[in-house]
């Protein structure tokens, strides 16, 4: 989802960020990634005096909203990640199809939870390379359609 | 139903750094009702004091020693906790999902099962668990005290298991966006073409799928958008935000 939420905005996908965390931040082409990412990693780590230096800085550049946004995401990870490791689930096909490549790039079969995921097929493979060019414009007209169908 | 009083609200954000929104507030205020009442496995009692345990694994040596070990299931001993309802295979699910769960396996799963922490008791323990660490995780951000737990609502759980659920996907069974296309759950994955499986992974107990839900709508972003790119609904862009989920997974060691 990272990838293709930067592509929608035409910028460069450079993903190490995920991985290496603030030291990466200016290759992920984010604004304020540095911040966001020193927030996250403060709040995964419980650092208090660490968010406390953040806050005002982080409140300061991207806004109060925004601010709150980055505590809610961070939040909601934290326990996203543990429903999938609690119980097992695979990663689902169409991810894995689409973000093989960035799967192998970033080291995230060495997480011990990568077990619970096959590997990917070559066909997958095959058809996430194809897909992969459309997958922004593809994922934002489904998700738009989905939305029209709820209402 | 059991007539509930009516409970003195646990949010005050009155000290918080900024606004916190509407939505926030009352998804919280509607967790914190959910917590207090009995579920399909566990009473409001006991529902209670796994939400406690989450707060003291964060405090307890014999996690901290299994986090540093090669193998968490090498190191023994007592959890710091404060149960009195739930037994001590109870606890140490809470522990080891709070504070290792990149390291649970599917074996693990089965001993706790034989041991009596049946799918059913497990995936509601899982549920609490997750809604209100989250919670506590908002406010940890925030740099606000923690929420007063909530006090728990009489009756007896429900014992209720869907219809529908089907092994083999995950270590517990799950309900397929087929078998609740009609029925008491069929709002679950409404609206969506296919179940993702960490929505589908707590069906097994629907009411902690709609916590799930209820959650991220406001912590993250609506269901029927977590797929669409170009989502333009929140303060911060889909790119950030999504920076911070993919950082926050990573740290937890998060495949998925």
């Amino acid at each position: 989802m990272l990838r293709v939420s930067i592509q929608v905005q035409g910028n460069d996908v450079d993903l190490s960020a995920i991985r290496d965390g603030t030291a990466k931040a200016t290759e992920s082409g984010i604004a304020h990634a540095d911040l966001l990412l020193a927030f996250a990693e403060a709040l995964v780590a419980h650092d208090e005096p660490e968010l406390a230096k953040l806050r005002g800085p982080l409140i300061e550049t991207v806004g109060p909203d925004g601010f709150l946004e980055a505590a809610t995401v961070a939040a909601n990870f934290q326990r996203m990640v543990r429903i999938a490791d609690s119980t097992g689930i695979p990663q689902d096909a169409p991810v894995m199809a689409l973000a093989g490549d960035v799967i192998d790039d970033l080291g995230l079969r060495s997480f011990p939870s990568a077990n619970n995921t096959p590997a990917v097929g070559l066909l997958q493979r095959i058809l996430g390379r194809v897909f992969r060019p459309f997958a922004a414009r593809l994922m934002t007209a489904a998700a738009n359609r989905m939305a029209a169908g709820s209402k | 139903m059991t007539e509930l009083t009516p409970q003195a609200t646990s949010f005050d954000y009155t000290d918080a750094p900024v606004q916190v929104r509407d939505d926030i507030v009352e998804a919280h205020e509607r967790a914190w009702d959910r917590l207090r009442r009995p579920g399909n496995w566990w009473t409001g009692a006991e529902r209670i004091e796994i939400a406690a345990e989450i707060r003291n694994a964060l405090e307890c040596d014999l996690c901290r020693e299994r986090k540093a070990a090669l193998s968490p299931f090498s190191v023994t001993g007592k959890h710091h906790h404060t149960a009195q309802h739930i037994d001590e295979v109870a606890v140490d699910a809470v522990h080891r999902i709070v504070t290792d769960a990149t390291r649970l396996t599917e074996d693990w799963v089965r001993k706790i099962a034989a041991g009596g922490l049946t799918d059913g008791h497990y995936v509601e323990l899982l549920g609490v668990v997750v809604a209100v660490l989250s919670i506590d995780e908002l406010h940890r951000g925030l740099g606000i005290d923690l929420p007063s737990l909530p006090e728990p609502a009489p009756g007896d759980p429900t014992q209720e298991r869907p219809a529908g659920l089907a092994s083999g996907t995950a270590w517990v069974p799950m309900l397929t966006l087929r078998g609740v296309s009609k029925g008491p759950n069929a709002d679950l994955f409404r609206g969506l073409p296919v179940a993702p499986n960490v929505i589908a992974a707590m069906s097994l107990v629907p009411d902690a799928v709609r916590q799930l839900e209820d959650l991220s709508h406001a912590y993250y972003v609506p269901t029927l958008q977590v797929a669409n790119p170009s989502y333009q609904g929140r303060a911060l862009d889909r790119s950030q935000i999504e920076l911070i989920a993919g950082r926050v997974s990573a740290l937890n060691e998060c495949f998925y």
